[in-house]
């Protein structure tokens, strides 16, 4: 049945509608998840406010499951999906700047759009940093495509990378997990914050 | 016993490390569905609609006709031993093998199946059929056929039809043409009763989704 | 709403976007192809001229706006928006610490939105294209983007506390 789009249940233009709808869906979760807070968002590195780690693992491990127990049951395609790119050197780095933005911004991509969206001066500032980043990117390409290549390894899994089952991984993530929850909660106590 | 207070955060643990537990037992779904129903097969079994004749598929051949493929399903051995020109060997055995599943499943040539009767060709039809690959034919009759009537035509009586007589004369000249003789240009006289060889469906090759932030 | 059901949704909304569509959501990648067309209109020579602009492009058949994640971003914004006014958290404002000025803050916002973008680009997604949706299908990338991320966050949060406790 699934990927919809890729066995041509639906078009192409069905598909992009769809895409706004799912857009919906994802930027009223974020905001009633209370990530269009950039004090919330940045609270996990400080103890104070763990939202954004028990939102976003519970949304992981969720969509894992959801996706593997879909694949058991027939409902949809797996080796379908996209699987994003593994390039070493580029995936790290970025990440690493992806991080001082993070913390010095307080804002990612996605929940930048949603704090715009309900009136955040310093979610429309962020945005505007983005525009520029991206900008700075495209000019300096030729400077960074070296790095930008380095290294590609494929669309490895992670099961696939350390050889066990899809499922063995996704219990290993929620044991993970479900530690990182309790400890959320013992942070929290020990942290206190002030309303915003 | 103490109650223990059931907070979101113990009652979603013990969802996902239940379910979790039950992921990492089950073995991963590997069956590929069926695209067809046995009903849909049958029907299409019935209607005979997969054959294609031995002189449709001699004129593609001396024609050069760029969408015939020809894939002989018979083991490797008997492939090298005589094989039609330009055929392509998939034995039934490894039929379903991901490396011809590219040649099975597309939408820009026409595969004719053949074996040396029509049974092997006709299981591999029907496999890859309900795999809802298209753009497969049988030869009807398979190489035994193709060798009575195409290569070794029998010379009809002067009592039959106009019909039989071009007929005779096109295999006469794609049988010398096959057999590696002259050509002989009586394959622009045949009489198109050959029956039209069906053009290829064209398949959209499933690829992939391309997403990411890229 | 308590953050474990929100994550249960967000999760459901990954599938469905997988099922779908057959891939993760995403955000980064909208406002590179705003940068794209953007430069494609007013400087078209040059957009031609740098492969970063042309690739793509190409890739999108000269109509970089018309994709899915544009779409699906434009709905993130409609989205957030509805939420707000349900839950009454419309207002202008500026999120800091009341220990610093606002405008502090409005520079470090800028210095972190330039940098995010730098590195979505170079990272070939953000949190939500890399890390949520990677993971979400065991992507290897996704784990590592994840932990760089998160994990650099962490190292740098005593040197930008001032910014937020």
């Amino acid at each position: 049945m699934g990927p919809l789009v890729v066995n041509e249940v639906i078009s192409e233009n069905t598909n992009l509608l769809l895409a706004f709808f799912i857009g919906i869906a994802f930027g009223f979760v974020l905001e009633q998840g209370g990530f269009s807070s950039s004090r919330k968002l940045a609270g996990v590195f400080y103890g104070y406010d763990t939202v954004v780690l028990k939102v976003f693992f519970t949304g992981a491990i969720t969509a894992m499951l959801g996706l593997l127990f879909f694949s058991l049951f027939g409902w949809v395609d797996l080796s379908l999906v996209y699987v994003n790119e593994t390039f070493l050197w580029s995936t790290l780095v970025g990440g690493v700047i992806m991080g001082a933005g993070f913390i010095m911004g307080g804002y990612c991509p996605g929940t930048s759009f949603c704090g715009a969206a309900i009136g955040k001066i310093d979610a429309y500032i962020f945005i505007i940093g983005l525009f520029i980043g991206v900008f700075i990117f495209g000019e300096a390409y030729n400077l960074l495509e070296p790095l930008y290549m380095a290294e590609f390894w494929g669309s490895p899994r992670i099961s696939e990378y350390f050889g066990i089952s899809e499922g063995v991984t996704v219990l290993v993530v929620i044991l993970a997990a479900v530690a990182m929850f309790w400890g959320a909660e013992w942070a929290e106590k020990l942290f206190p914050r002030d309303e915003y | 016993m103490k109650n223990i207070n059931l907070t979101p955060r113990i009652f979603l643990s013990a969802v996902i490390l239940s379910l979790g537990l039950i992921i990492a037992a089950v073995p991963k779904n590997t069956t590929t569905p069926f695209k067809l129903t046995a009903q849909q097969i049958l029907e299409e079994l019935k209607s005979g609609t997969q054959y294609l004749e031995a002189d449709a598929i001699a004129k593609m051949i001396i024609e050069k006709d760029p969408v015939l493929r020809l894939i002989d399903v018979r083991p490797q051995s008997e492939f090298e031993k005589f094989s039609l020109p330009g055929a392509i060997n998939i034995p039934l055995d490894n039929l379903l093998a991901p490396e011809f599943q590219e040649v099975l499943n597309q939408g820009l040539m026409t595969n004719v199946l053949y074996a040396n009767g029509s049974t092997r060709a006709n299981e591999a039809w029907m496999l890859v059929r309900q795999l809802g690959y298209e753009n497969n034919y049988v030869l009807q009759g398979g190489l035994n056929h193709w060798f009575e009537t195409v290569m070794n035509p029998a010379a009809p009586a002067a009592t039959q039809s106009d019909d039989e007589i071009a007929k005779y004369d096109f295999r006469r000249g794609a049988s010398q043409s096959l057999g590696g003789g002259a050509l002989v240009s009586a394959a622009g006289n045949s009489t198109d009763k050959s029956g039209g060889v069906p053009k290829p469906k064209p398949q959209g090759k499933k690829k992939g989704v391309k997403g990411g932030c890229s | 709403m308590n953050p474990y059901l929100a994550g249960v949704l967000l999760g459901l909304v990954v599938v469905a976007a997988n099922f779908v569509s057959g891939r993760g959501l995403g955000a980064s990648g909208a406002v590179k192809s705003a940068i794209v067309a953007g430069v494609e209109t007013i400087a078209p020579k040059h957009a031609d001229a740098s492969p970063f602009y042309h690739k793509y492009s190409e890739a999108h058949q000269g109509k970089p706006l018309n994709n899915w994640l544009v779409y699906q971003m434009l709905g993130v914004v409609v989205g957030g928006f509805f939420s707000g006014v349900i839950s009454r958290r419309l207002t202008w404002k500026v999120e800091h610490n009341p220990g610093i000025k606002s405008k502090t803050r409005l520079i470090f916002a800028l210095a972190g939105g330039i940098l995010f973008g730098l590195g979505s680009q170079l990272g070939r997604g953000c949190t939500s294209g890399s890390a949520l949706s990677g993971m979400a299908v065991l992507s290897l990338g996704g784990f590592l983007s994840m932990a760089a991320i998160f994990g650099t966050a962490f190292m740098l949060a005593y040197f930008f506390r001032k910014l937020w406790i």
